[in-house]
């Protein structure tokens, strides 16, 4: 056996056992260098710089730097945003620069029971800054910038009556108004023009909402939708409410929190659990139980509370049944009650209404503003139809259809719009067919209401 | 003359009781004592205590087949690792990806490993037979050896393609989908075999269980117990080919003609070319170490090249899986891809005819092609027109995989990679 050849053998070893070592050592000191332990070390020598005891420098020092993380199985999410935000429930962190600045809402929603990106949208399991903001490749749910951080509310609440929440009811009131819904369905209410829009917040960037709303065809090539013309006010609220479509349902503890307790949110729920069948409120209603109009004269907010619980216990013998309502809408009810007693409301109840009232709310829920104008006046463009390019306004169709005939129109639709020029492609918009969607008497009510509509006409007999 | 420190403790350890039952001979001092350190050992025995100069050659063998066989064990130790943390759940298999990158130790590196481990397996192994085809060293006796070979390739290929779907992403998702596809254009049993393979007609919790056990225990355990079966009778069929093999000078007796009236030793019924006939001693050398020592150096050789690839690149991971939003194209894992782009012509041709008849040729090559001549050389002479027919064959396969890969944008259509593709256009 030759030595010589064996000390070949040697050197070769050497080189790549040391370049075998020398990548362990390197990937090992790659995977143990982690952005997240710098913050933590920050944030301990700022602990003990701010350490006025001696116990507490103690308490600083010996904290371990190690990954935080909060485990929120009902939302299915893992954030470990804390593991860099260290201070987020810390008050006396308010005001400095992040990564250690102090959540202001924490008292209503602290960290520890709803995490952050359930609001705040992001990459909850990461643990790099970049990833974790979510503005990298293949995570489509980047963080929401803050200025449309309202969007999420609605995840849990209603939106309409939020007080936290202003810019997302203003959307909703200008998505209402402007008739989306004519063409596009949210929420199982609206037309069949346009795609629908109940997960649009997870697909589409702020930018492209916005885009979309001023120049559709822009984003879209080929697309039929009117361009908006929203005030800046608008569009960005309008672009939130948007952003707030998600599809998401909040379970368990969160969706308890659907309804915060208001009297508009009471009055909702008066009309929709039909409570003015039993009790009357400004002279209509039922005279089963007794008239509401001053109930919080005579019973205290505790009282009515548990009687929206459990009639039985504080009214032995009622005949009134035991709702099953949760503890956000009792106390809406109560508001509501209480509301009622501190000022005469102009009660707009649905069965309050004449049916041109109604029916002036049902153009209004299913968009038909959108393509008809507000209050019916028309002026939508719809290029190559022979109505002068435009959406007809319904100012006068009292003139030209009989109810029947109105009311065949509305619910099958028309989906030839005949064309000024048939060489031109035809014209983008039509009538949707609206049976189905909405109900009789929602549709006897609009008739009511466009026949109501022919200037200086009386009232139909409806 | 003084030992180094490690050498003396470990010629200490060796001679102790505990020492001496464990290695029983030791680091070898004698060729006697190296002899017996290959042949007692469990581990090392499947090696010849002795091996033909010809073999060690690198420029012969290029270690292909010793590569391909580190990345499989490669494979199964961070795939143990893996193990550790993977849930086989649609719910928690993304999930676990991105705890692996963001919260396990070496987590991200381990998965990186496996990922490019299971690449450079599939290359490898392709490579590796590619080795033996130029050189002729499917013949006999090795014809089924040859056979093996091409059922560890074609294991391989479902090793990878199994793994494929466990991180649950769109990259997964869609590749398997694909794949399973392809897979549904074979005649008559096509659709069965897709609803096998998947538990379904779509790709969902249970294809990701199917894919999972095939993954971890199934194809693994196939794979060893023929890796352990192809070596062995590399062993026993003489080691390498060599062109100065004794071929079929030394015919074996046929059993049959032997008197069953007594029983028969193992020199007795040795074959041809196994153990010793026909060899010249001076050809040969002590597999300790000439041998060992290099199949250890290129052992560090393999880890220290995966490891560099799993620091400096990460495995791909795209967005969790969705079975509404496909992406344009979806393409399947790019081994298959040549196949996909076959199939993208006709699915009929692409995705039965063509692989089929490869597979069969390959099965039966070494017994269509019986000429002993041009063994254990390269690109021999002899052999032109089937290393021509061959090379065609690969080329073509090549050219397919390198334009489904790099050459196919949205709706399979033509794109030249170094053109931007054209802005998606964001439609309804």
């Amino acid at each position: 056996m030759a030595d010589g050849s064996l000390r070949k053998f040697y050197g070769w070893f050497t080189v790549l056992g040391l370049l075998v070592g020398g990548l362990v050592v390197f990937g090992y000191y790659k995977d143990e260098d982690r952005e997240w332990k710098d913050y933590q070390r920050k944030f301990v020598q700022e602990e003990i710089r701010r350490a006025s005891t001696a116990q507490q420098r103690a308490l600083a020092e010996r904290m371990p730097v190690q990954i935080r993380q909060i485990l929120l199985p009902d939302l299915n999410r893992v954030d470990r945003c804390t593991t860099c935000h260290l201070a987020v429930d810390d008050p006396s962190y308010g005001g400095y620069p992040q990564p250690l600045a102090y959540h202001p809402l924490h008292e209503q929603h602290p960290v520890e029971r709803f995490g952050c990106t359930v609001c705040h949208r992001g990459q909850g399991r990461a643990t790099t800054a970049a990833d974790a903001h979510g503005n990298v490749p293949h995570w489509d749910e980047p963080m929401l910038p803050l200025r449309y951080i309202q969007a999420s509310c609605g995840k849990c609440h209603e939106s309409a009556d939020n007080p936290g929440a202003p810019e997302l009811a203003r959307g909703q009131q200008v998505f209402e108004d402007s008739g989306c819904r004519g063409c596009h369905k949210l929420g199982d209410v609206g037309g069949v023009i346009g795609p629908e829009l109940d997960k649009v917040g997870t697909r589409r960037s702020p930018e492209w909402l916005k885009n979309h709303f001023l120049a559709p065809a822009t984003v879209t090539a080929g697309s039929a939708m009117p361009p908006q013309k929203f005030s800046e006010p608008d569009l960005e609220a309008v672009t939130l409410f948007m952003l707030s479509q998600t599809g998401e349902t909040a379970p368990g503890y969160y969706a308890s929190m659907k309804v915060i307790p208001s009297a508009r949110e009471g009055q909702r729920l008066f009309q929709q659990k039909g409570c003015i069948g039993c009790h009357a409120v400004a002279g209509k209603g039922g005279t089963v139980g007794p008239a509401l109009d001053d109930v919080g004269l005579r019973r205290s907010p505790e009282w009515m509370v548990q009687h929206f619980r459990e009639p039985q216990a504080v009214s032995p013998g009622t005949v009134m049944p035991q709702f099953s309502f949760t503890e956000g809408e009792a106390r809406a009810l109560t508001e509501f009650l209480l509301h009622l007693r501190e000022q005469k409301v102009e009660s707009n109840l649905p069965s309050l209404m004449s049916p041109v009232e109604r029916g002036r709310e049902v153009f209004r829920k299913y968009g038909c503003a959108g393509c008809h104008g507000i209050d019916a006046k028309g002026g939508v463009p719809n290029p190559n139809a022979k109505t002068a390019e435009l959406v007809p306004d319904l100012i006068r169709v009292a003139e030209g259809y009989t109810k029947d005939e109105l009311k065949e129109r509305i619910l099958k639709g028309q989906r030839e719009i005949s064309a000024l020029d048939p060489k031109r492609p035809p014209p983008p918009l039509y009538m949707p067919p609206w049976g189905g969607i909405i109900n009789d008497a929602e549709a006897d009510d609009l008739i009511a209401y466009l026949l109501s509509l022919k200037p200086g006409g009386e009232e139909s007999g409806f | 003359m003084n030992a180094p420190l490690p050498k003396q403790i470990w010629k200490w350890f060796e001679r102790t009781r505990v020492g001496r039952s464990i290695f029983r001979v030791g680091l070898p001092q004698s060729n006697l004592e190296r002899a017996q350190a290959m042949v007692s050992s469990f581990l090392l025995h499947i090696q010849p205590a002795k091996v033909n100069r010809y073999s060690l050659r690198a420029s012969y063998s290029l270690g292909l087949g010793l590569i391909s066989l580190y990345l499989f064990l490669i494979l199964i130790g961070t795939g143990v690792l893996l193990m550790f943390y993977y849930v086989p759940s649609t719910d928690h298999a993304y999930n676990v990806m991105k705890d692996l990158q963001f919260v396990v130790s070496a987590g991200l590196l381990m998965r990186n490993m496996h990922r490019w481990a299971a690449h450079l397996m599939v290359i490898f192994v392709l490579l590796h037979m590619c080795r033996v085809f130029y050189t002729g060293a499917y013949k006999r006796p090795r014809e089924f050896n040859w056979v093996l070979g091409v059922g560890l390739f074609l294991l391989t290929l479902g090793l990878s393609f199994t793994g494929y779907l466990l991180p649950w992403d769109q990259l997964a998702f869609w590749a398997i989908t694909v794949g399973t596809n392809i897979a549904a254009y074979a005649p008559y049993i096509g659709s069965n075999l897709k609803y096998l393979l998947l538990g379904g007609n779509v790709v969902g919790q249970e294809a990701l269980i199917r894919f999972y056990a095939l993954h971890v225990i199934v194809l693994p355990a196939v794979a060893g117990l023929m890796i352990a079966v192809h070596l062995w009778r590399v062993r026993k069929d003489g080691g390498l080919s060599r062109p100065d093999e004794p071929g079929d000078i030394v015919q074996q007796v046929a059993l049959s003609q032997l008197p069953t009236s007594k029983t028969y030793g193992l020199m007795e019924l040795a074959r041809g070319t196994t153990p010793q006939v026909g060899r010249n001693p001076e050809d040969e050398v002590f597999a300790w170490p000439h041998l060992l020592f290099r199949e250890l150096l290129l052992f560090l050789l393999v880890v220290a090249a995966v490891l560099f690839l799993a620091i400096f690149w990460n495995a791909p991971l795209e967005e969790p899986a969705n079975a509404i939003h496909p992406p344009n194209p979806a393409k399947a894992p790019w081994y298959f891809l040549g196949l996909q782009e076959l199939v993208s012509y006709s699915a009929f041709w692409g995705g039965v005819v063509v692989p089929g008849v490869l597979v069969m040729a390959l099965v039966l090559l070494p017994y269509i092609d019986r000429k002993r001549k041009g063994v254990g050389r390269w690109f021999a002479r002899e052999r032109a027109v089937a290393n021509t027919i061959f090379t065609v064959c690969l080329v073509i396969l090549v050219v397919l995989t390198i334009i489904g890969s790099l050459f196919r944008g949205p709706n399979w259509s033509w794109q030249e990679p170094w053109k931007k593709a054209p802005a998606a256009t964001e439609g309804h």
